[in-house]
């Protein structure tokens, strides 16, 4: 047997690196445990190098061979490495699906406040009426006896106001006791055609389950040439239909305001029951089982209140209409006691 | 107004009789709305008319008697038990609640042992029928000249087999309030014929002479006046069958009976809405009836027995010089017609309306008769009025009526033809109507037309008062032809909508909602305590509120100048409701007097109404499980700061303490500033504020004046950043009165280009730090917008800046 030479020897270790790897990193199953092994073996003061260390003293012909078979033991081990990585890498992603929470734990609340209803069902009732062309208007709250009552054929002493009962501020000031002074100021600064809407506060001297002193109107006011009554309750049917997402018919009675002539009220078939009058095999408790509910006033535009703000009811004929947003909200979504609108009890504000 | 059914239909000739039911919605679709329908006779069923035929003591007991009544004339008797002391002589009838009858008080009868003897139901007596005062007068026994057959339901006999109807008259129509204007509504809607009651009064005149003279000194406050004398008058309670009928009327229209002569000007009244007075004719002396304004100051003495302070503005009708009634109002006390009265001076007069209005407003006296002057009573009527109540007046007193009537009446009303165009009623309407449909309609309200082709000549009746134009015409057209006809159809859109100015106070509701408080709408008046509560210096705007003459109760006094008050309010009502975590705010309006405060001044002008937004938090935020974190300054501030940004977009909002704001905490009080206005508040709401309002927990608050927030146009893109950027941190020993926003400010003065963003990381305080010390960490972002920074250049930046806070601060870097 000849004896191996120094460079057959040199290979002889470095074939065994191998295995030895192997069987180092075979039970390690951390990363960090398998990168100290690839140092132990490829690290600059490694097996790998230490064993090459011998390598300036081989003859120079067997060099080649002997740092290929190195590099190939380098390869072995770093593919080596790479896989063994990778196999944790897809044991980790394994183990990671096997987490798992309750689900059923309640979710972390996000910051959530409400519109309050009044002012939802205004924006929408804003809204319905924009798609037909009819925008804004405003008007102070704290108004002129003039505005509020003189312009609108309401002198004082007429019986009229007794209709209306009235917050003072001074003999001139009153709180407005309804949006329709908003028709006037629209009137006295825009000449027609005019499409407006006023919704606003207004102020009555009554305190009752379906009475506030502050409550909200919404106003409507159309001048223009050749309207009619019949365009009056197109405009009414158009707005009900699309409020209550019902194919409900509506009814004008007459009736009397000063300001407008001819003067209804506007009944609509009941919201609740469908206008059947009964609900839940008894009768609507909404309508009283008529089958009707009760949703506002309107009319013409009364020439005197034309003569007031210098248009000529001759040219011009117009409707205005009013409703009450609370009345409105009450219909559609059952609220029981004008109270709740103005209390701030968040277990109502919440509920919308 | 309430209507009885019986009465209405006297006054109607109908083809075909309609149900109550029909009636009542003939009226409402014409406009007469009616809105209750009551059946006056429902209370009890089962009670009939009875004849006693014998009558003998209880054998058991002093108080009973046995009662034998019959219900049909040769019928068989039934035996009664009956505990009352006026059980009457056979051949009188009374009213038997028989074996079933059901009451008022919900007992139905049956057979009962009374002290041994078996009584087949009761004889009623009228509290137990749900009719009197309520006092046990005995059974009721009818007149011996009831008309009511035996065996009728009791219901006839007591004149309430009837209905009521509330009607409600619209303003305009005086000529409603009363059962004969009811009843032209019924005819003209039914096609009808109106049947006036009797006035003749040939039968009942006698004599000559007596009457007074009349003046008028004001024509204006009184057109007409008319009084006639009927003497031999005997006063008495209801005697007569017709006396009774009228007092049975009466009492279901809600008027109590008084006496023969008092009820006659009351039914009369109700009858054809034209109010009538009856004075005691021996009690006037002067033999002339003035009609002449008060002298200022004058004191008179109404039925009701107050003594009034008058004013020229109010009218009274003299006998001679001295005062005997305000007229149209209410009579004096000393003419008054009592049961020694034996002659009836009977007034029927013409008021005007302001006149009574005002005088009964003063006075604060609204009597039937004012109500209807109010509402226009057509002197046309009085002398109809008068005839009638004369007529009855002598039926039901036995009196005789002294022939002609004194009367003055210088302008007899005149009713003009009105010009209808039917051009103009189709225009008006939108329905399609011809000169026929027109002409029918009007006819059928009595009206008379003259005219054909497209123009007509309408003359309304006199009693039409709110009848003068065109138009009011063509409502009548309407109301005849039904509302119903007019199809709906859409105005035209002629010009495109102008753009709509944008609502400040929507914008930042919909971002406060989204930032996580409730809406709250709240009064818009308070109690000037509750607004004191805040504390506010008396000197400012705020601290004067505008109140209101006449509010419903004090909580309601003044105007609101700052939404907190009420917020806090709600607050407390939640806390009370065991409610303990509460984010609400509302933006709304506030009414400040106009120019210079002075809270003494009446307002005789528009007050400002600023937009603000305030918000309230107490207790915990959300928290998903157990209990939140406390809200604290920082909530209310982010909540200042959301409402500011929705209007303001991202304009610089810088923060300061606050030294101003009366209602929060001095220590935990800030101010924000737009533009170097400040334009909101926030903090601790101050703890004697919150107690005066009832809250016992800690509360913060915010107040934007929203009026001051400037508003951004929309946001425009700025770039997104390309290249990276990077952060560096300092870490600063200051004293701790040193303010966070004096860092930044120290920061950005410092003007370096690159900085990016700048964060706090930490507020830290600590006694280790020293006295008084405390220790923040901030980092500060460095980017430019074309490269990325070199480590050199973000180190140069961010030494200039420490170097800087250093120096300016002063702080020491840690």
């Amino acid at each position: 047997m000849s004896e191996l030479n120094q460079t057959d020897l040199t290979i002889q270790q470095l074939d065994l690196f191998e295995s030895e790897f192997s069987s180092v990193i075979a039970p390690l199953a951390d990363e960090q445990a398998i990168r100290a092994a690839q140092a132990q073996f490829l690290g600059k003061k490694g097996k790998l190098a230490d064993a090459m260390k011998v390598l300036g003293k081989l003859p120079p012909g067997d060099r080649p061979r002997v740092g290929a078979v190195a590099n190939r033991i380098k390869a072995t081990i770093e593919n080596e490495v790479a896989r063994r990585l990778g196999e944790l890498v897809e044991v980790a992603a394994q183990a990671d699906l096997l987490r798992s929470v309750d689900v059923t734990l309640p979710a972390r609340p996000m910051p959530a406040g409400r519109l309050h209803l009044l002012s939802q069902v205004r924006l929408e009732m804003v809204q319905l009426f924009a798609e037909i062309g009819f925008v804004v208007a405003e008007g102070p709250q704290i108004e002129t006896d003039w505005h509020n009552f003189e312009a609108l054929a309401l002198p004082k002493d007429h019986p009229a106001r007794d209709m209306q009962d009235t917050f003072y501020i001074s003999e001139e000031i009153v709180l407005r006791t309804h949006t329709s002074p908003v028709q006037v100021r629209t009137m006295l600064t825009q000449p027609p055609p005019i499409r407006i809407v006023a919704p606003g506060f207004v102020y009555r001297r009554d305190d009752d389950l379906t009475h506030s002193p502050m409550f909200t109107q919404i106003e409507g006011l159309a001048v223009d040439v050749g309207l009619s009554f019949a365009d009056l309750k197109g405009t009414l049917l158009h707005f009900v239909k699309r409020f209550f997402q019902k194919d409900l018919a509506i009814r004008l009675r007459p009736s009397y305001f000063p300001f407008v002539e001819p003067g209804a009220e506007v009944d609509m078939q009941c919201s609740f029951c469908g206008g059947s009058g009964r609900a839940n095999g008894a009768g609507c408790r909404l309508c009283k089982g008529s089958g009707w509910v009760e949703i506002g006033g309107c009319g013409m535009v009364d020439p005197d209140v034309f003569a007031h703000v210098q248009i000529d009811a001759e040219q011009y004929t117009g409707f205005a209409f009013g409703m009450g947003i609370e009345r409105m909200a009450m219909l559609r979504h059952d609220v029981n006691d004008i109270k709740f609108y103005y209390e701030g009890d968040v277990r109502f504000l919440e509920q919308f | 107004m309430k209507v009885l059914w019986s009465w209405l239909l006297e006054l109607c000739d109908l083809d075909k009789v309609p149900t109550v039911e029909e009636g009542a919605k003939a009226l409402t679709r014409a406009g007469l709305e009616i809105e209750g329908l009551t059946n006056l006779g429902a209370g009890f069923t089962g009670v009939v008319v009875a004849e006693v035929v014998a009558k003998r003591p209880h054998p058991d007991s002093t108080k009973l008697s046995l009662v034998e009544v019959i219900t049909e004339r040769g019928g068989a008797a039934t035996q009664v038990v009956c505990g009352a002391s006026n059980v009457p002589a056979p051949g009188r009838r009374v009213l038997w609640a028989q074996v079933g009858a059901t009451l008022p008080n919900g007992m139905t009868l049956a057979p009962k042992p009374v002290k041994g003897i078996v009584s087949p139901g009761m004889l009623c007596a009228e509290d137990e029928l749900g009719l009197g005062a309520g006092a046990h007068g005995g059974i009721v026994v009818l007149a011996e000249d009831d008309p009511t057959p035996l065996g009728a339901p009791a219901q006839r006999a007591l004149g309430i087999d009837d209905w009521l109807l509330e009607v409600n008259a619209p303003a305009n129509r005086g000529d409603v309030l009363g059962h004969l204007g009811v009843a032209r509504e019924l005819c003209a809607a039914l096609r009808g014929r109106l049947v006036l009651p009797d006035a003749e009064l040939t039968e009942v005149t006698s004599g000559e002479g007596g009457l007074p003279g009349v003046v008028i000194v004001d024509v204006f406050a009184c057109p007409r006046y008319t009084a006639r004398v009927i003497d031999g008058v005997t006063v008495s309670e209801q005697s007569s069958a017709l006396a009774r009928r009228i007092a049975q009327r009466l009492r279901a229209v809600g008027v109590r009976p008084i006496s023969n002569v008092v009820d006659v000007t009351n039914y009369v009244m109700f009858e054809l809405g034209t109010p009538l007075h009856a004075f005691d004719a021996d009690t006037l002396t002067a033999g002339e009836i003035r009609v002449a304004p008060a002298a200022d100051g004058e004191q008179f003495t109404t039925l009701d027995k107050v003594v009034r302070t008058l004013v020229p503005g109010d009218m009274l009708i003299r006998d001679g010089a001295r005062g005997i009634a305000l007229a149209g109002v209410m009579g004096g006390l000393d003419t008054e017609v009592t049961s020694a009265t034996t002659r009836v001076l009977l007034e029927a007069a013409s008021f005007e309306a302001k006149t009574v209005r005002r005088t009964a407003r003063r006075l604060g006296l609204h009597s039937e008769a004012s109500h209807r002057f109010e509402r226009t009573v057509d002197p046309e009527l009085v002398a109809f009025a008068s005839a009638r109540a004369a007529r009855l007046l002598a039926q039901v007193t036995g009196g005789t009526v002294r022939p002609g009537r004194a009367e003055t009446y210088p302008a007899p009303r005149a009713v003009a033809p009105i010009t209808v165009r039917l051009a103009r009623v189709r225009m008006l309407t939108g329905v399609a109507l011809d000169a026929a449909a027109c002409r029918d309609a009007v006819e059928r309200l009595g009206f008379t037309v003259t005219g054909s082709g497209e123009l007509l000549q309408v003359t309304p009746l006199s009693v039409r008062t709110d009848v003068a134009r065109e138009v009011d015409v063509i409502e009548e057209i309407l109301r005849m032809v039904g509302y119903e006809q007019v199809v709906s159809t859409l105005p035209a859109l002629r010009q495109p909508p102008g753009s709509l100015p944008l609502d400040r106070g929507d914008v930042v509701r919909k971002a406060l909602a989204g930032a996580g408080a409730h809406e709250a709408l709240t009064y818009a008046f308070q109690s000037a305590e509750r607004l004191a509560a805040l504390g506010l210096p008396a000197t400012e705007r705020r601290a004067q509120p505008i109140a209101v003459r006449n509010p419903m109760s004090a909580e309601q006094g003044v105007m609101r100048t700052s939404l907190l008050p009420n917020l806090l309010a709600a607050v407390a009502r939640n806390l009370s409701h065991g409610r303990a975590d509460v984010a609400i705010f509302e933006a709304g309006t506030v009414f400040l007097r106009r120019g210079e405060a002075v809270s003494e001044r009446p307002l005789h002008e528009l007050a400002d109404e600023p937009t603000w937004a305030a918000g309230v938090l107490a207790g915990r935020r959300p928290a998903q499980l157990g209990p939140g974190t406390p809200y604290d300054a920082f909530d209310a501030k982010a909540l200042a700061e959301v409402a500011i940004r929705a209007l303001a977009g991202d304009a610089a909002i810088t923060a300061r303490a606050s030294h101003g704001a009366a209602y929060l905490h001095p220590g935990v009080a800030g101010e924000l500033l737009v533009g170097g206005t400040v334009v909101a508040w926030f903090g601790e709401v101050h703890p004697q504020v919150r107690k005066r309002l009832g809250i016992d927990a800690a509360v913060f608050a915010f107040d934007v004046d929203l009026s001051k927030v400037p508003v951004a146009g929309p946001a425009q893109m700025r770039p997104i950043a390309k290249f990276p950027g990077t952060t560096r941190d300092v870490s600063l020993l200051l004293d701790a009165a040193v303010p966070a926003a004096r860092v930044t400010e120290v920061i950005d003065r410092t003007n370096q280009p690159l900085v990016n963003g700048v964060r706090l990381l930490e507020d830290y305080r600590d006694a280790k730090l020293g006295d008084g010390k405390k220790s923040m960490l901030w980092s500060i972002a460095y980017r430019a917008a074309d490269r990325t920074l070199t480590d050199a250049e973000v180190d140069g930046a961010h030494e200039a800046i420490v170097t800087s806070l250093l120096e300016n601060l002063p702080a020491a870097r840690r």
